[in-house]
């Protein structure tokens, strides 16, 4: 049952993650463990060109696995599979490569090549069949998973003129986001009678879209809102009418809903909507912070939704905080990872 | 081709013979403007020519390349039909058919040959092909070919 967000609440640091060796970039919470008594884990990538694997165990945190192998630069972004067996960890070295995991050892079985340069995400549909990567080269691939841990690629996207920093499916449709450096969040779905796949709509400016980078997003547990973060120091929700789009009413486009402005002064890389409402953002003044609706004095309706900060975590890194991702399995768990090579385990709760 | 006429080139009448004597500096005015704008136009076919040339060329080995990866793909489906994906088996199908529609006489040729990388690249990742083809530029750089 969850507790309502009253009263005064703290981000309290449980434990602070250290071993990597050059700044972590960023943070994937495996969707099955935490629960059934599988023991919580955590994969981090960074700058030393590893993975990191880390489990709960009671109150601590172990590092359980090193992946030191293919990945000849540095390791950017990791993402489990919904089964939660396969990890997908994506590098400056333009591939990305796939890990089988069983029994506590991590295998590699499969390298994806195929991007120019620089792979900055990659994210699993809700089914695990598809995988999306994207890259500096401006492009983003879908790639098939097949029998026997072989990908096969079913189309390269091309539409966005700038890096692309981030790729994510929808959490249950099969429709793929990605935003980018040339300031456009990007929607992408399969055409109805082929294979291939293609941009349905542009999150512009002209749209009420962004001014600058998007770095990241990220969708509510309802799948029909979407948060986006930017170095326009901003933070914007959209919505979509997903439920018509679900019984084949055709593409419900998304709509920009609202702007928080004036509450981060530096670039805001990470965005991530818990489970139970919360947005968090990490940003480039070393601090975290959590919003959420506000619900008081809901007089004009649910047409025009705002949000109120609930809480800002100054310092909660020495340097810039790349990524914050919510726990899947324990409510008001958060993980955060920085520049300064640490990542850091955090609880919401009051303050006792 | 006929050189054009000079711009703001004075019409003189049959009965006035004596007008491009009188306006001498205006027929060689008339006179330079015609030798330089067929020297011009001579210089022009030339530096044409070589582009075209050079154009011609970049585009037949690029073409060649693919065409050659593609024979040489469905050798091998046909000893064996089934080696490879029926996905893969579709888009060789039409890299196959883009070469051979492709439109050698059109200057506006950009568009097919990009289709054809973008199906080169797809075919190429899921075969775990390492292949390339050194002439082209990435797309992650300028695009264009200079011309």
């Amino acid at each position: 049952m969850e507790e309502a967000l009253e009263g005064n609440l703290e981000l309290k640091e449980i434990q602070r993650l250290e071993g990597h060796s050059d700044r972590v970039w960023s943070l994937a919470w495996n969707p099955v463990a935490g629960a059934a008594g599988v023991p919580a884990m955590l994969a981090s990538s960074s700058g030393d060109k590893t993975v990191r694997v880390w489990q709960q165990s009671g109150r601590d945190w172990d590092c359980v696995a090193v992946l030191d192998e293919p990945h000849t630069r540095t390791v950017r972004s990791s993402a489990w599979s919904p089964c939660g067996k396969l990890l997908a960890t994506v590098s400056f070295d333009a591939t990305a490569a796939i890990w089988k995991h069983a029994g506590g050892d991590f295998d590699c079985v499969s390298t994806l090549e195929g991007h120019e340069n620089e792979v900055k995400s990659v994210s699993w549909n809700a089914s695990g069949s598809l995988l999306a990567t994207c890259s500096r080269d401006k492009s983003v691939w879908i790639w098939e998973v097949l029998p026997g841990n072989e990908f096969e690629c079913v189309s390269v996207l091309q539409g966005h003129t700038q890096d692309v920093k981030m790729v994510q499916w929808h959490p249950f449709l099969d429709i793929l986001f990605s935003c980018s450096y040339d300031n456009t969040v990007k929607v992408w779905a399969e055409d109805i009678d082929s294979d291939d796949w293609h941009c349905v709509q542009t999150l512009g400016e002209s749209n009420n879209g962004h001014s600058s980078t998007v770095w990241a997003l990220s969708f509510n547990s309802a799948g029909d809102e979407m948060v986006t973060c930017s170095d326009d120091l901003t933070l914007k929700i959209w919505k979509s009418e997903i439920q018509k789009q679900q019984v084949g009413d055709g593409y419900a486009p998304w709509k920009h809903l609202c702007t928080l402005s004036g509450y981060h002064d530096r670039t805001i890389f990470s965005v991530h909507w818990s489970r139970d409402g919360i947005i968090a953002s990490g940003a480039a003044d070393d601090a975290i912070r959590l919003f959420v609706e506000n619900k008081d004095g809901q007089v004009d309706g649910p047409s025009s939704p705002s949000y109120k900060l609930l809480l800002k975590k100054e310092k909660a890194h020495d340097m810039d905080v790349n990524s914050v991702q919510w726990s899947s399995k324990e409510t008001r768990l958060l993980a955060s990872a920085s520049d300064d090579g640490a990542i850091k385990i955090w609880k919401l709760e009051s303050i006792s | 081709m006929e050189p054009n006429q000079c711009p703001n080139q004075p019409i003189y009448s049959d009965s006035d013979f004596l007008g491009p004597t009188v306006d001498l500096d205006e027929t060689h005015i008339q006179e330079g403007y015609r030798d330089g704008f067929n020297d011009a136009l001579q210089s022009k076919n030339q530096e044409e020519r070589e582009s075209g040339l050079k154009l011609g060329f970049q585009v037949g080995e690029e073409l060649g390349f693919y065409r050659g990866c593609i024979d040489v793909w469905n050798s091998a489906l046909e000893i064996d039909p089934n080696c490879l994906s029926s996905r893969v088996k579709k888009n060789i199908k039409l890299m196959g058919e883009l070469i051979d529609e492709y439109p050698v006489l059109d200057a506006k040729i950009v568009d097919v040959m990009d289709q054809l990388r973008l199906k080169f690249k797809m075919i190429s990742a899921s075969l775990g092909l390492k292949l390339e083809y050194d002439g082209y530029p990435k797309s992650s750089e300028e695009q264009g070919l200079d011309f």
